[in-house]
């Protein structure tokens, strides 16, 4: 039986006190060590504006965590994600089919926390917009 | 009229060069939900996705991106639409 490498991405309610992040940590670790997994990182990715207001809250803490475990540990681990009021959204990727440990060292170091920066968004609408405008001009084109 | 208007349209065609796919050229560029940065070239002032014959994407990018997309707006990293809901 093989291992499988996943990631669970998730959003926590910005507001909390440290005390909190760290007993939410603790026990979403405990889950996985519970059901013969390990954790392989859990990192904070900052704060950031949400897209769109998700509970009534418009801004949000992201979280990445990397883990190792059987088939059935997604399922334990979102569940527990549910009941816990603190996260507000959550998902969860599967990397790798087969984990064997060693493999990738280098790809296991994880990315630095990317949010935290308003400027970077500013950037990237306006190429958006040339992207627009590129499409009306085609779309011209066909309708002719 | 109709005749100066075929020969235009197979001028520009003429002049029509494929893009050439982003993701194929650039090896060191991947596909992630979690960068919100690099999929948002990818949508439209409406937060559409857009279309392959626009941005030159080939097939298999093409694919993986929606996906990514669409996992990104899940989690509220881009959005479904730019109208305000509210």
């Amino acid at each position: 039986m093989y291992q499988r490498k996943y990631e669970v991405f998730f959003i926590v309610d910005p507001d909390l006190p440290d005390s909190d992040l760290k007993s939410l940590e603790t026990r979403l670790k405990e889950v996985v060590n519970r059901e013969g997994g390990s954790v392989l990182s859990y990192n904070s990715w900052g704060k950031k504006k949400l897209a769109y207001p998700v509970k009534k809250r418009t801004r949000g803490h992201y979280f990445l965590m990397e883990f190792v475990g059987g088939s059935g540990l997604p399922q334990e681990l979102e569940r527990n994600l549910k009941i816990d009021e603190r996260v507000l959204r959550f998902i969860t990727v599967k990397l790798d089919d087969r984990y064997e440990p060693g493999k990738d060292e280098s790809t296991q170091v994880p990315p630095p926390p990317s949010f935290d920066d308003a400027s970077t968004e500013e950037k990237s609408s306006s190429d958006s917009s040339e992207m627009t405008e590129q499409e009306e001009q085609e779309q011209g084109q066909e309708n002719e | 009229m109709a005749i100066t208007k075929t020969i235009l349209k197979k001028k520009r065609r003429f002049f029509k060069h494929r893009k050439a796919c982003r993701f194929c050229t650039d090896s060191s560029l991947k596909i992630d939900y979690k960068d919100a940065n690099l999929l948002q070239h990818f949508l439209t002032e409406r937060a559409k996705i857009v279309p392959r014959r626009i941005t030159g994407n080939c097939a298999k990018h093409q694919r993986e991106l929606t996906v990514a997309i669409k996992r990104a707006r899940q989690m509220a990293l881009l959005p479904y639409t730019t109208v305000a809901p509210i």
